[in-house]
């Protein structure tokens, strides 16, 4: 229990020693290495925390049935390591990159403390505790889209901040009646919905339902409240922009994945109206994402829609209440995160050195950085779901979970529309590396200039690649552990 | 001997790194890696088909876990014969590189996905269930991409899209495929599977699947009507990539083809028929291409597709004739084999001729070949092997694959008729073949050239001793079977037989049918030849010497721009598929601003206003206002919109939350609020209260007793501190409720913390 409170605390606590270091006793190093070393120090208590038992801890109770919980379950020894360690490996390359951006101690301070706010979500226990680190989540995340304090910084981050608040009140609205309508105040696998003693009709549950749903959605880039994250996650800098999308949108998942598997319960759902309408609102985010990626000309933009359509992957997995499309959702929460925060920091790699934010300007890039667009050409392939990857075990995964899910419809629809997506996400990522390798016959071989990323931000790159495709080979330890937690959940 | 499948697949691909790595250091020391990389995998691939055809065993190999679901590796006779085939192909391609790539650049990543491709390619020819098949297919599509690109000319980087495209589109509708046919069968290795098609009740099922997955395997094929790669990516892609490229890669097609007819489609002659249809027309329209284009390696790859269809007939007669298939079996077999081979050797024929003259228009290359007996020989016998003239090797597949189709025909079963008039269009191919094939060496080593001949006679080295090697060992593999049949072919095929689920059958190669067919072939070419080569396809050079009447004859190519299947059909429908679902996900993608824009509009002023407003634009002019309204809607879905509609939406939610806090304060009273009844006054309290309390009530009636006597203390503390209790908690209990509303206002003021903190 100790370690499970130090983990949610203790990068708080380095955030506020990194604020109050002196202005002169502030410099590169010293913040980097306040920052690398705790990070490193809460990797260890996060996964030693793990190691522990099953527990709950009461920290604060507001009257008998309100308590705030924090607690250590299969899903939460899952997520926690899952935040910590995303937000690790990120943090090498913003040591180089966020040299040049300024502000750096600010970006440290509000990224460690958005690291807190993560894990104490993760190892919430109650919807209480869930939405008020949820919330503090979103204010505190603000502060790196808001970085730079641009103009279009500001707006993006008004946007993110309306959305964010709105659907957090979708969900609030939940909160209250499923407090009302459960057993328990604490997350119990299966849910502990007292179904038949509801104090609403079934009907009425289920509409609440949807929009709470709805509302946790829009952290995942849910349609139709996904139109912040094709906006806010290419304003913030590259390694913010990398977690952004790589981390904080699975924050949203797990949300869902709470009230859907461990307050609702996945049989109270399954083959209502609100299923299919979830899993067709999932369908259409899948769709429309990966077209507007294509559409898109702005490369960071161009992943941030890549997002909105991978994430919904992920919600579609959930949605369906089948173990197997479960267990392919959750190997692609983690598949995704290694590949988009790949993608992301080789796009910023090449924005930074190069100053190129087209993907139209990007003819033979791959001359100049190529270990960078290699690493990009690589997770694309993942992220495409081209075998030997990660990207493929999971899609393979939820495409069988779909097909034996029992459903109408959806069996059919759901493979197509995957394939249709991943179709279009050959299109958008591999026209990056066609051009940028193969730049035609007329390319000025003679003013090339190699601009390669230091080798400190090609790390985390190589990092992703290389857990995209180990993990793609070797999914067995992955895939057993997930099923694990899938199996106590039906 | 397992041990030898997982190194035939996985030792080329660590190969290719070092190959890389060695190059970035030296040129030569690279050349020399990446051959021995293609050698020793021929070594260790011979050294697995002699264990398999000495032992008679079918050594296995299983990776478990590896992708998911594992992979399984298996070589009989037919898998361990084609990873030889592959290795032979790439050797010889791997010393020609040297030679063919002497000016090129980029020769180090060439070098890279050269060895790549050929693990991968190994990885699909040894696979035993269609998972593997497709993980390695997967891969090889993709290895094979940078090979067309090579070039990066504008026509290489356009036929370089096409082939990604066909080898992406068509490995997700494959995967789709997968998807169901492991759902309906429950596993996808072969002998499981067709176990498992056995027991289906319902065999019709698995034809929707099964075509699914014939788009990916029949697109690489070049199956029409997914050929269109072909032709395009041949001409741009340097001559060794296009003979492997032409030579096995579409066979890695043709293998999964060959998987799903045997294992899953067995019986069912509605497959078998659509094979049979689908081989038909790749046939013939791979021959007339061939015979009307002007360019020699563009000839070639449509020749490529024309054999494709042949081989096609045979994977056809497996389901059509099931158990008694075993000629076409070997048909089949033969003419993959053969196939690889001649086309090896065509390819690097074609090789010689664009390291040497960097044109491959007939036109320009007429008469090259003239006073080069060495190189006519090598083109000539590879030539005579396609056209299935006696004597060489193509005469055996061509005649076993129509032995194959007239046994069906003879069976008078379901189709029959319509495979007779595929048999017929059988003896027409065979003699286009014979036709274009002769148009080519004519074109190359018999005519002269207008004006460079005397250049192209001159005595000048064009090709390295080495390479005339290379060159020589295609030709002679063709036509050494080809006389020896009952030495080579035959015990070839009998090993490879397993695989096809099918006996050995005996067979008279040189019988008196088999060349009768092949002379009506012959015949056809006779007949084709001069009139459709000479007459209809070659013109009088018009442009160069005017209307005269003596102007040279020159190859015309007279082949309709429209017929093209890629410029007016598959582009326009992506391209407008893609548009039309642009349109509907940037709809979807504004959806919800665009709804919020109006209710933002109408709530920004106050309702006066708004009146006012509206009527003064129904005062404007009808049209002016529809335009401007028009304009203002499209505005709405531009990102310039945005803001305004979010600064009236702030507005009108701050206006509705002002008026509704009250509205909402007395709805949550009524509702989730309520005041509860009034509950009696509780006597007890909780533990605590009532053993401080009972305590303090002893104390007093103690003192009571004793101090107290005259005015006693009469407060009953048990009762007091439990009503204290029940208020603590009261307070307590709302506090909780109103929690929400209070996390909101922290956000707030959180907020405002934040922008002072980051000012």
């Amino acid at each position: 229990m100790f370690f499970l409170v130090l983990t949610v605390l203790f990068p708080a606590l380095a955030a506020l020693l990194l604020r109050l270091l002196k202005e002169k006793a502030a410099s590169h190093r010293t913040v980097c290495a306040v920052t690398g070393l705790s990070l490193l120090a809460e990797c260890a208590f996060c996964l030693i925390a793990c190691t522990g038992e099953d527990a709950a801890w009461t920290f604060l109770s507001i009257g008998a049935d309100l308590p705030l919980v924090l607690s250590l379950d299969p899903l939460s020894r899952f997520f926690a390591p899952f935040f910590t360690l995303m937000w690790t490996v990120p943090v090498l390359y913003s040591f180089h990159y966020m040299e040049s951006e300024g502000h750096e101690r600010r970006y440290y301070v509000f990224y460690l403390l958005t690291l807190s706010a993560l894990n104490a979500l993760a190892f919430s226990g109650t919807l209480v505790t869930l939405y008020l680190f949820f919330e503090l989540m979103t204010l505190l995340s603000v502060a790196l889209v808001l970085h730079e304090m641009t103009r279009e910084a500001i707006a993006a981050g008004i946007k993110y901040l309306l959305y964010s608040i709105a659907g957090a009140t979708m969900g609030l609205l939940g909160i209250f009646f499923l407090a009302a309508n459960t057993s328990s105040p604490l997350f119990t696998a299966g849910g502990s919905l007292r179904q038949d003693a509801l104090t609403v009709s079934p009907q009425a549950l289920l509409v609440i339902l949807f929009i709470t749903l709805l509302g946790f959605g829009t952290k995942a880039g849910l349609f139709p409240m996904h139109a912040w994250l094709p906006t806010a996650h290419p304003i913030a800098p590259a390694p913010a922009s990398a977690v952004l999308s790589g981390v904080i949108t699975k924050a949203g998942v797990l949300c869902i994945l709470r009230i859907l598997y461990y307050v609702v319960g996945p049989d109270f759902l399954r083959g209502t109206w609100a299923q299919y309408a979830l899993c067709g609102v999932a369908l259409a985010t899948v769709f429309m994402g990966s077209m507007m990626a294509f559409k898109t000309d702005l490369f960071k933009k161009r992943l941030a829609y890549s997002t909105v359509s991978q994430v919904s992957y992920v919600l579609l997995g959930v949605f369906l209440l089948h173990p197997t499309a479960l267990t392919g959702s959750m190997m692609h929460i983690v598949f995704h995160s290694a590949i988009k925060t790949c993608l992301f920091l080789a796009a910023g790699g090449i924005i930074h050195q190069t100053g190129k934010t087209k993907v139209s300007q990007l003819e033979g890039i791959g001359k100049q950085m190529p270990v960078t667009l290699w690493c990009f050409t690589l997770a694309s392939v993942g992220l495409i779901g081209i075998p030997p990857t990660g990207g493929f075990i999971s899609k393979w995964n939820l495409a069988q979970g779909a097909l034996d899910s029992g459903l109408q419809v959806i069996p059919y629809l759901a493979p197509a529309v995957l394939l249709l997506s991943a179709l279009l996400t050959a299109g958008y990522l591999l026209d990056v590396t066609i051009h940028g390798f193969f730049p035609g016959r007329d390319f000025d071989y003679a003013s090339l200039k190699k601009t390669e990323c230091p080798a400190l931000m090609l790390v985390p790159m190589i990092l992703c690649v290389l857990f995209t495709f180990l993990g793609g080979m070797f999914p067995s330890p992955l895939q057993s552990f997930f099923e694990g937690i899938v199996r106590g959940l039906f | 001997m397992p041990i030898l499948l997982p190194c035939l697949v996985f030792l080329p691909m660590l190969w290719a790194p070092a190959a890389y790595l060695t190059g970035r250091k030296s040129k030569k020391a690279r050349d020399i890696v990446v051959s021995a990389g293609a050698l020793v995998h021929f070594a260790l691939a011979l050294t697995l088909l002699a264990s398999v055809l000495s032992t008679k065993e079918a050594p296995s190999f299983t990776l478990d876990g590896f992708c998911g679901l594992g992979i399984r590796f298996r070589a009989d006779g037919f898998r361990a014969l084609y990873a030889c085939v592959a290795g032979l192909m790439w050797s010889v391609t791997g010393l020609f590189n040297p030679e063919y790539f002497a000016h090129y650049r980029n020769r180090n990543r060439f070098g890279f996905f050269f060895l790549l491709t050929l693990g991968a390619t190994c990885g699909v020819f040894l696979s035993d269930d269609l998972y593997t098949t497709f993980i390695f297919f997967e891969i090889m599509s993709l290895t094979s991409y940078p090979w067309v690109a090579h070039e990066e000319t504008p026509g290489a980087l356009r036929a370089a899209q096409t082939y990604l495209a066909v080898a992406v589109i068509g490995g997700m509708v494959t995967l789709m495929g997968l998807f169901l046919l492991h759902h309906a069968l429950g596993t996808l290795q072969f002998e499981e599977m067709r176990q498992a098609a056995r027991r289906l009740a319902d065999p019709g099922s698995l034809l929707l699947p099964g075509v699914l997955v014939l788009v990916g395997f029949g697109g690489k094929a070049g199956m029409f009507p997914l050929h269109i790669w072909l032709p395009k990516a041949h001409p741009v892609a340097p001559a060794p990539a296009s003979a492997l490229l032409s030579g096995i890669l579409t066979k890695t097609g043709i293998y999964g083809i060959l998987v799903l007819t045997v294992y899953v489609f067995r019986t069912d002659t509605r497959w078998g028929l659509l094979i049979l249809a689908l081989g038909c027309v790749t046939m013939l329209l791979g021959a007339v291409l061939a015979l009307f284009s002007v360019d020699l390696k563009r000839t070639l790859a449509c020749s490529s597709m024309s054999q494709i269809g042949f081989i096609l007939i045979g994977a056809a007669c497996q389901s059509l004739l099931g158990e008694e298939s075993s000629l076409a079996a070997q048909g089949t077999i033969l003419h993959m084999l053969n196939h690889s081979l001649f086309k090896l050797g065509l390819f690097l024929c074609a090789g010689t001729v664009y390291m040497n003259l960097h044109q491959l228009n007939l036109n320009d290359i007429r008469g090259w070949g003239r006073k080069k007996p060495f190189l006519a020989v090598c083109f000539l016998l590879p030539a005579l092997g396609i056209s299935g003239i006696p004597l060489w090797s193509g005469f055996l597949s061509k005649s076993l694959l129509h032995e194959g189709l007239l046994e069906y025909i003879g069976l008078g079963a379901e189709g029959a008729g319509f495979s007779s008039v595929v048999e017929k269009v059988f003896i027409v191919t065979g003699g286009l073949t014979l036709t274009y094939m002769t148009k080519l060496f004519v074109a190359l080593f018999v005519e002269k050239h207008p004006t460079r001949q005397k250049e192209f006679d001159r005595k000048t080295p064009y090709l390295s001793p080495v390479g005339r090697l290379l060159l020589l060992l295609p030709a002679l593999l063709v036509t050494v079977p080809g006389v020896l049949p009952a030495l080579t072919a035959r015990p070839l095929s009998y090993a490879a037989l397993p695989f096809m689920d099918a006996v050995p059958h005996d067979v008279d190669y040189f019988s008196l049918e088999n060349l009768l067919g092949a002379f009506k072939s012959v015949l056809v070419a006779l007949f084709c030849y001069p009139v459709v080569v000479r007459g209809l396809l070659m013109a009088p050079d018009m442009e160069k010497h005017g209307k005269k009447k003596a102007a040279p004859r020159v190859y015309v190519n007279r082949w309709f721009r429209r017929f093209d299947m890629e410029d007016t059909l598959y582009r326009p429908l992506i391209h407008g598929l893609l548009t039309g679902l642009g349109l509907l996900a940037q709809g979807l993608d504004r959806l919800l601003e665009g709804l919020m824009l109006p209710l933002g509009l109408l709530a920004g002023a106050d309702l006066a206003r708004g009146l006012d407003q509206l009527l003064e634009r129904f005062l404007l002019p009808a049209g002016q206002s529809v335009l401007t309204a028009l304009a203002k809607v499209l505005d709405g879905f531009t990102e310039k919109a945005l803001k305004p509609a979010a600064l009236h939406l702030g507005t009108f939610t701050g206006r509705v939350m002002d008026s509704s806090v009250d509205a909402m304060t007395l709805g949550l009273r009524r509702t989730l609020f309520r005041a509860k009844k009034p509950r009696p006054v509780p006597t007890v309290g909780n533990r605590l209260t009532f053993a401080v309390g009972s305590f303090l009530d002893r104390i007093c009636a103690f003192l009571n007793r004793t101090v107290f006597k005259r005015r006693p203390i009469r407060t009953r503390f048990v009762s007091v501190l439990a009503a204290l209790a029940e208020d603590a908690e009261e307070n307590s209990r709302h506090f909780a409720r109103t929690i929400s509303f209070s996390l909101l206002v922290f956000a707030l003021g959180f907020l405002a913390l934040l922008f002072l903190v980051l000012r």
